[in-house]
């Protein structure tokens, strides 16, 4: 049953990977690889089980985490073109 | 000045956790996945999500690069002090062995040292380069 769903979570990331090479903008991308980071962050607690090693759980975690910093640094990077930015919004 | 309210609550709760997570991985290390290397660039990720945020000068204020650089140094310090105080109790280099009587305990010692000295190293490492990068400013 876990290695269906591992291959389910695959198959999800396969067009999530299509969608972020194709996308036409740059939300499309970035929403296509914050997809792939969440089914990433699945498909190591599947594999997990599947393995027999409940650890990877923490690894999955981990992941949960992380995440979410690099679509954040892509984001700040384009909309101010410099990672140390203040972040203040005013010249919108 | 004014920020994204999302970005900002959500890294105000996600921090604490990262770095948090850090610690955990770095002092669970001997008995699960993880150790030093690993828990440093965990606590520096929470550091640079700090910095993405708040900006480079108010992080810099917290966590200014000399101190960085120092740590940097400890971490090395850390290690190879481990080793030479291996070699001064009269052993060979990170034999730990020689850092208590009870063999099993002397181990745990030593792993732990050893390990918190390439996490302080690495998370400094790690800080310094996202310093190093952001710092170039808009180019």
């Amino acid at each position: 049953m876990f290695a269906t769903a591992a291959v389910a979570l695959l198959a999800v990331m396969a067009m999530a990977l299509l969608r972020a090479l194709a996308g036409p903008s740059l939300y499309d991308r970035i929403l296509a690889i914050n997809g792939l980071g969440t089914s990433t962050v699945l498909l190591i607690a599947v594999l997990g089980f599947v393995a027999g090693r409940p650890d990877f759980l923490d690894i999955a975690l981990l992941y949960a985490l992380i995440n979410f910093i690099g679509t954040l640094a892509v984001l700040k990077f384009f909309r101010h073109g410099d990672l140390g930015h203040e972040g203040d919004e005013e010249t919108l | 000045m004014r920020r994204s309210p999302i970005v900002k609550e959500m890294s105000d709760l996600l921090i604490p956790a990262i770095v948090l997570f850090g610690l955990y991985v770095q002092f669970h290390g001997d008995f699960g996945p993880g150790g030093g290397f690993q828990a440093g660039v965990i606590v520096a990720a929470g550091v640079i999500l700090y910095a993405l945020v708040y900006g480079l000068p108010r992080t810099q204020r917290l966590l200014p690069p000399n101190a960085v650089r120092i740590l940097t140094s400890l971490g090395l310090l850390l290690y190879a002090g481990v080793g030479f105080a291996t070699i001064i109790l009269g052993s060979e280099y990170l034999n730990y062995d020689a850092l208590h009587a009870d063999k099993i305990r002397a181990q745990h010692i030593g792993i732990i040292l050893i390990e918190f000295g390439v996490g302080t190293t690495v998370a400094a490492v790690m800080i310094s380069f996202f310093y190093a990068f952001a710092g170039r400013g808009r180019s």
